[in-house]
């Protein structure tokens, strides 16, 4: 119905607007072929880790732009949900099974509840108060992963979360674990793709530009925080219950507010609101993270440095600049 | 109940307040005056006791290093305001947020190049390093006198914001920052002072508190964390609410660790956080800020 209504309005694609959209797909869909084909086209093992590593991160990124990027609300507390699915997931999977397909779940259904209570609680605030409400509530689970010691084994965290199985398979290898964190990868981010195109993810936009306006033609403001705040979080989980898989275990310091001003970080690098953009940026900033710490032992004053430059004089981030690039070409062709 | 232990630990909670009130005082004036939520302020208060390391290395006097290091934290303070956030000042308050985390990583990191991973002791000077006695308690003496000194100069700092014509200013901005570039105060540079006073200050407390509490590279953040749920407590931008919350959060911390261990920081954490949602301007906040 939506759709009709725009069609009447828009103008008739011309034919260069769409050979743009061929080759934007094309390029999408070689790009994710890429990705699955990555560990059998003679990449060492190193390599193979570093981008799960990566790709696991460019989910968190991911989660963090539902908020920060779409919905304006700036969370320095993004490690809480990473973290709670890690910590819930790598419980269950020592203490039930290590079943993927059942222990994902399992940490999704613990983050959900408790995103709802606290989404509940920080739906009602935004701006600089949304961000320290949500530095305190990854503090608070920081010291309860530190202090909850039956359960969370104190500062030592969880220890031997067995390999993951999916169907009974064990996987063992670093190629099958990868390919499971690339599919669940194109899944999260073409279900994030639509949800971001969808009535919801415009009313988001609409939440960011101004909440009284919002408010004022009737959306219910409370309401779409909250839920994009859950929905966040539960992405988030993903990440965790991936990465606890893939460390065998995690300590509390997965909830360290430095984590969570990492990741900000990187998803304004990679471009707000874009989901692609947080990807790339994560992916990236894993390599040359991977590289520079050999390199130099101030790897956070390059970090630092470099994230300042790019709030400064790119606030678009590196997807800013790719859009720009890639406009001026069509232009200059057609 | 052990009334001496208690004792100790509250009258350690009094002095780590006394200490955290510069910092916090620094944190609530910025935020009130220029809209900055300084992530970096922190790492300006560790920077400081790595500077009076350094300077009494230098000096060979740890007052002249304590005098000195503010002063450079001053200078460096104004350079990195002047560079990296007056030219996000246009733009929405929560872009300070990010720009100065990115500030304090990169004094992290070059705390980690020049200064190593290794915590820094520095020792009191010599004609304080004794210990009085207290209600029959052992009590070191540097402790008390830095505590003193610590809460002589919070109280000129009031003194000047309430009396002075530069506090006048100070408190037009902070009220209006419009109207107060309209009938003359140059808003810019008053900003860019009081951020490089607040910083001067966090310096003085790490220099002071230098022999007291032990400098690593945890230091900065933890003294952020405590400062900020000063702040929010005793409502942000409001000085004599920050005051009060400094004192609140040092002995909330100290007792609460004495007797509950690692739950009490996660309960201090949760009431602030709660704290923010249902009273914004903070407990003792009026709805105004400074």
């Amino acid at each position: 119905m939506r759709r009709d209504v725009v069609s009447k309005i828009a103008p008739a694609p011309t034919a260069a607007s769409l050979a743009e959209a061929f080759t934007a797909r094309l390029l999408f869909l070689s790009s994710m072929a890429l990705l699955l084909a990555f560990p059998f086209l003679g990449a060492n093992e190193f390599t193979v880790t570093l981008l799960t590593e990566g790709l696991i991160f460019g989910i968190w990124a991911m989660s963090l732009d539902l908020l920060a990027g779409f919905t304006g609300l700036m969370s320095f507390g993004h490690a809480s949900g990473l973290g709670l699915g890690a910590y819930t997931a790598g419980y269950f999977a020592q203490h039930v099974t290590s079943e993927f397909l059942i222990a994902l779940p399992a940490a999704e259904i613990v983050v959900a509840v408790l995103a709802v209570l606290l989404g509940v609680v920080v739906g009602r605030i935004s701006g600089v108060a949304f961000a320290i409400v949500t530095l305190a509530i990854s503090q608070v689970l920081l010291q309860i992963g530190i202090a909850w010691l039956p359960v969370t084994g104190g500062m030592d965290g969880l220890i031997g979360v067995p390999v993951p199985t999916l169907f009974g398979y064990k996987l063992e290898s670093g190629e099958s674990f990868y390919l499971i964190v690339a599919v669940i990868l194109i899944l999260v981010y073409l279900a994030l793709v639509r949800l971001a195109n969808s009535p919801f993810g415009h009313t988001l936009q609409a939440i960011r530009l101004s909440e009284q306006r919002a408010a004022a033609i009737g959306i219910n403001v409370r309401l779409h925080k909250c839920a994009i705040f859950v929905v966040s979080w539960l992405v988030a989980a993903i990440a965790g219950t991936l990465l606890v898989f893939m460390k065998g275990g995690t300590t509390p310091m997965v909830f360290n507010w430095y984590q969570s001003g990492y990741v900000l970080a990187v998803t304004m690098f990679g471009g707000l609101g874009t989901l692609l953009g947080p990807l790339v940026g994560a992916i990236i900033v894993t390599f040359l993270h991977d590289q520079a710490i050999s390199l130099f032992k101030a790897w956070q004053f390059v970090f630092g440095l470099a994230f300042v430059l790019a709030v400064i004089f790119f606030p678009a981030g590196i997807a800013g600049i790719a859009i720009r690039t890639w406009n001026r070409l069509w232009e200059s062709r057609c | 109940m052990d009334y001496n232990f208690l004792f100790v630990v509250a009258l350690n909670g009094l002095v780590y307040g006394s200490f955290l009130l510069l910092p916090t005082l620094g944190l609530s004036m910025v935020f009130g005056l220029a809209r900055i939520v300084n992530f970096a302020h922190g790492q300006l208060y560790a920077l400081g006791a790595y500077f009076t390391v350094e300077l009494i290395r230098l000096l060979g006097s740890y007052w002249s290093a304590v005098l000195v290091s503010p002063l450079l934290m001053v200078l460096f303070a104004v350079g990195l305001e002047r560079l990296a956030i007056a030219p996000i000042r246009d733009r929405t308050e929560i872009y300070t947020l990010p720009v100065t985390f990115g500030l304090g990583l990169m004094i992290v990191g070059g705390i980690e190049q020049c200064w190593g991973t290794a915590a820094v002791l520095v020792s009191a000077p010599a004609p304080l390093q004794g210990s009085v006695t207290v209600l029959g308690n052992e009590y070191p003496t540097y402790r008390l006198v830095a505590a003193a000194l610590s809460l002589i100069i919070t109280s000129t700092v009031f003194a000047v914001v309430q009396w002075s014509s530069i506090g006048l200013q100070i408190r037009a901005v902070a009220d209006d920052r419009e109207m107060a570039a309209a009938i003359g105060v140059n808003t810019d540079y008053l900003i860019t002072m009081v951020f490089g006073s607040a910083a001067g200050f966090a310096a003085l407390a790490g220099a002071l508190g230098a022999p007291i509490f032990t400098v690593n590279l945890g230091t900065g953040s933890s003294v952020l964390l405590d400062s900020f749920l000063a702040v929010i407590l005793g409502g942000l931008g409001y000085l004599p609410g920050s005051a009060v919350g400094a004192f609140i959060i040092a002995l909330a911390k100290n007792i609460g660790s004495a007797y509950l261990s690692d739950w009490s920081i996660a309960v201090i954490f949760g009431v602030v956080g709660l704290t923010l949602v249902i009273r914004p301007q903070g407990v003792l906040g009026r709805g105004r800020v400074a």
